[in-house]
């Protein structure tokens, strides 16, 4: 099951861009606008964005890798500056715990049945009483 | 089994209380400081008197660096807190202004009309110091020991109280 979700989290990672251009749009994607509400840098025409913008794309023609430039931007705003979460823990916590709470029900439906069970005999007897009665109503 | 039972409620609800007693006690717009026990930033700006000041003019003292601008309205509640600690901690503490995204007109107007503190205003063309220091909007204050070390920061306008504890992470006292 972890395989799986491990599959899923890097289904979900973006595929590496290849021209400097792809990769400073990329960038301008994951990162937050500072001084907008939830908004990306790519998403927000802000004077704020606007100097990311001019930082990223210096970077990336002075040959820094993109890794380290998202990197700069974490070293000074920390890892809010990032729209997503980097831990595979975010993405595979949730998995974890709706996987938890399937065993859970599970195991409590299945012990629930153990603790009440209906004899088939009772079973039985009350259905024949249920016609009994069926019967004296329509006689 | 039973005792699972009685141990499931209070493993639910103390761990959701603190999630959400610390959640609402802390404000969803405030973005703390990757930069505390960190050097600062360094820098050579322009200042709105028309000199050149750097960071390394500013060693071996407390600073405290607030970002400011004239569209900026809770900077006006604040300016008079920036007023008052220029008057009694000038002589321990350096402090610098930063005129965030705004023209040299304008925040020579705002200093005009609310008063001048008498400390050097960096010009920051292209936001890079605040990108540097990780500004999410002004005003932002941040406080720096003599070492040259970040300690806090105050997001949002300053008040005498916030002033006086983060002075206090700098080394400085009333």
């Amino acid at each position: 099951m972890a395989l799986v979700a491990l599959a899923i989290v890097s289904a979900l990672q973006p595929a590496v861009p290849a021209t400097r251009a792809e990769q400073a749009t990329q960038l301008e994607t994951e990162l937050r606008c500072p001084d907008c509400a939830g908004l990306s840098v790519a998403e927000s025409t802000s004077a704020s964005a606007s100097a990311i913008r001019a930082e990223i794309a210096a970077q990336l023609s002075a040959g820094t890798t993109p890794d380290q430039v998202r990197q700069h931007f974490v070293e000074r705003y920390g890892q809010w500056i990032l729209l997503s979460p980097t831990s595979p823990l975010a993405w595979l916590l949730p998995v974890l715990v709706v996987l938890a709470g399937i065993v859970g029900l599970v195991a409590w439906l299945v012990r629930r049945r153990s603790v009440l069970p209906v004899p088939a005999t009772a079973a039985a007897a009350e259905l024949q009483r249920v016609r009994d009665e069926a019967e004296a109503l329509d006689a | 089994m039973r005792i699972l039972r009685w141990l499931l409620l209070p493993l639910l609800v103390i761990p959701l209380s603190w999630v959400l007693l610390t959640g609402f006690s802390v404000n969803p717009n405030e973005v703390p400081s990757a930069l505390i026990g960190k050097p600062m930033p360094s820098f050579t700006l322009q200042t709105l008197s028309g000199s050149t000041l750097s960071s390394t003019d500013l060693a071996g003292r407390p600073l405290m660096v607030n970002f400011w601008a004239s569209w900026c309205g809770p900077c006006v509640q604040e300016h008079a807190v920036l007023l008052d600690a220029q008057r009694r901690y000038g002589d321990r503490l350096a402090i610098v202004g930063v005129v965030y995204q705004d023209s040299t007109d304008a925040a020579r107007a705002f200093l005009d009309k609310h008063g001048d503190p008498g400390y050097p205003d960096l010009l920051d063309g292209g936001s890079r110091l605040a990108l540097d220091f990780g500004v999410t909007g002004p005003p932002e204050t941040y406080f720096v020991d003599a070492s040259g070390v970040v300690r806090a920061k105050q997001w949002g306008p300053l008040d005498a109280a916030d002033l006086e504890s983060k002075l206090a992470a700098i080394g400085v006292s009333g």
